[in-house]
């Protein structure tokens, strides 16, 4: 059988394109064994590379762009919009609906592919839930819409800030700014913002040895002014200590998160006031430009005043 | 979960039970209610449960068939499973009213039963690489209570107790091909063990308190509720998979606490499952014909 191995794309810096994380049962061990191991403590509690752009699309309301390490994800807030049919459960609270889709090109691993999105979708509404205000538009549903351009791990929680920050550009009111991470456990070595293969292996433990050895996963969003936890997601094999162990350094890492994205927050509304004020210096110049035509036309009266503004053509030529 | 009306007195009244550690049944925070379980009551499957958590009822049978395991995973074989709402459960579930429901449940199990350590795969190995059971769990509600995560797990760790995969023999053709031969004799079979398999108990916080087995009407009062996967192995209390449904937030030591909790009701549960499984088993007796003399 032919098999393609993953190709290193220069363009797409250093990600790489996969059909499946391993190919035979062996794969996962060598790959563990060449990878540089963390201490089994990490001490730096820091979110990957990150880059968040809130505003980034003109055709909706809100919209957002994060690069988190190699992972790309683009959010859609549009505004909430009425309810086609209500029902008594929606009484007193509006629906909030997340859909994730994978790009065409995201994963080469096609027939997955619609069972994780509903299994993202799932996990992403029930962690923007607790984060909206959904008292505040009753028998309205609010969509928002994930695109996931690259997945090099940590999806679901680059999908939940990238929906948090969508949320503040698109003015839906929340109660708090959600950020989240993802922190893994295999063979006692704690992995903090796992790569899609580190994940794969500590959620599956596929080649599980006699010895009980914890393996994990845990993905947490925050809100950190109260401290409340909106999701908080394992998956894997945990003991009570190491599960709060890994809650923890998830929290920690979500906090330095929140400061990134208040960061951006402050600077898209910075940004946007600038630009308002550009807008009105603009706007207030054409209204001068409007008033001196009209008083010249007050003082010249229509005829003359046409007759001054005809100009010739400098590209016809005159015969 | 199902919908059930409350005015805000009601609501009120309930909440100032589970303050005083005395619900609206009588139970304090830490109670079950009254369960029944049956085991092996539906013939055509290979092993089945019938669980009945006061008004919650969940019938759960398995199905065995043969499949060739994952080429990563040579050595295991594999779970399904799936859940249907019955309309009869309540009017919502018609058509496909119950499908988000089914989802989650289906969702939350096989996130319970993902890990080899809460479910030994191995034992459903017929011939490394080659063939392998694949048992199909197919759980159907047939009265939504409340607590359906619970009651959901309990019935699936009992049909699994319950199922009975005939003894199978292999013979070596040329060209190392195998073929399966199973076993004519019904009663001729094997168990899978039940020790590590996973028992999810759903945490609900009503008020500021948690409380186990919420009845409906405590889940239309709850904020927010955790469920949390609970597999005993060596006697020691293990995680396999929680999540926070609900639509709530809680803070971290709540958490924490609700997880504590989860646990220690989860091996009790586990513990008190396992006796009555045996026990409803030495009652019956294997009802496997004498045989007398050397024929068979």
């Amino acid at each position: 059988m032919l098999t393609v191995n993953q190709t290193k794309n220069a363009l797409l810096d250093g990600a790489s394109i996969e059909e499946e994380p391993y190919t035979s049962p062996q794969d996962s061990d060598e790959f563990f064994e060449s990878l540089d191991k963390p201490a089994k403590e990490p001490t730096k509690l820091e979110p990957r590379n990150t880059f968040i752009r809130a505003g980034v699309l003109t055709t909706v309301r809100g919209s957002a762009y994060m690069e988190y390490g190699n992972t790309k994800v683009l959010a859609i807030v549009a505004p909430p919009k009425e309810l086609l049919r209500a029902s008594a459960r929606r009484m007193n609270m509006g629906v909030l609906n997340c859909y994730v889709n994978f790009a065409a090109f995201a994963s080469g691993d096609l027939d997955s592919v619609t069972e994780r999105e509903r299994h993202l979708s799932g996990m992403l509404t029930k962690a923007m839930e607790p984060v909206v205000c959904r008292t505040e538009f009753l028998n309205f549903q609010l969509d928002i819409r994930v695109l996931i351009l690259d997945d090099d791990g940590c999806l679901l929680s680059t999908a939940i800030n990238c929906c948090g920050v969508a949320l503040v550009e698109c003015g839906i009111s929340t109660y708090d700014l959600v950020t989240a991470s993802t922190a893994c456990i295999y063979r006692d070595h704690v992995f903090l913002n796992p790569s899609a293969k580190i994940e794969e292996l500590a959620r599956k433990h596929r080649r599980g040895s006699n010895a009980v050895q914890e393996h994990g996963l845990i993905i947490t969003a925050s809100m950190d002014t109260f401290e409340q936890i909106a999701l908080c997601k394992q998956y894997g094999y945990l003991s009570i200590v190491t599960y709060i162990k890994l809650l923890d350094y998830t929290l920690a890492v979500n906090k330095s998160l929140r400061q990134l994205v208040r960061g951006v927050l402050t600077k898209r509304v910075k940004e946007q006031h600038e630009l308002d004020l550009r807008e009105k210096a603009e706007s207030a110049l054409e209204d001068q430009r409007l008033e001196e035509i009209i008083e010249k036309l007050k003082k010249q009266g229509p005829e003359e005043f046409i007759q001054s503004n005809i100009r010739e053509d400098p590209y016809v030529k005159r015969q | 979960m199902a919908y059930v009306a409350l005015s805000e007195a009601e609501k009120t009244y309930i909440l100032h039970g589970v303050e005083d550690d005395f619900r609206c049944d009588g139970r304090s925070r830490r109670d079950y209610r009254p369960m029944d379980l049956e085991t092996g009551l539906v013939s055509n499957a290979s092993g089945s449960a019938r669980l009945r958590l006061a008004n919650t009822d969940i019938l759960v049978g398995v199905k065995t068939e043969i499949d060739v395991p994952n080429p990563l995973t040579p050595e295991f074989g594999k779970l399904e499973f799936f859940v249907d709402c019955s309309a009869n459960a309540t009017p919502e579930f018609e058509g496909r009213g119950g499908s988000d429901l089914a989802q989650e449940l289906i969702l939350s199990l096989q996130n319970a039963y993902e890990s080899p350590l809460a479910f030994d795969y191995r034992t459903l190995c017929l011939i490394p690489g080659q063939q392998c059971w694949k048992l199909y769990i197919d759980i159907l509600i047939l009265e939504c209570g409340g607590n359906l995560h619970d009651a959901v797990s309990l019935a699936a760790k009992a049909a699994l107790f319950n199922t009975k995969l005939p003894r199978v023999t292999a013979t070596m053709l040329d060209a190392g091909i195998t073929d399966l031969i199973i076993s004519d004799n019904p009663y001729d079979c094997t168990r899978i063990s039940i020790e590590t398999v996973p028992l999810l108990v759903t945490v609900c916080k009503v008020g500021d308190y948690c409380l186990v087995d919420p009845s409906a009407e405590e889940e239309v009062c709850s904020t927010v509720s955790v469920v949390v996967s609970v597999s005993m192995r060596d006697g020691q209390a293990f995680l396999s998979g929680t999540h926070l449904t609900g639509g709530g937030a809680m803070h971290r030591d709540t958490m924490r606490n609700c997880l504590e909790l989860g646990l220690a009701i989860g091996e009790h549960l586990d513990r008190l499952l396992t006796k009555m499984l045996n026990l409803e088993q030495e009652r019956v007796g294997p009802k496997r014909p004498q045989t007398i003399g050397f024929l068979k």
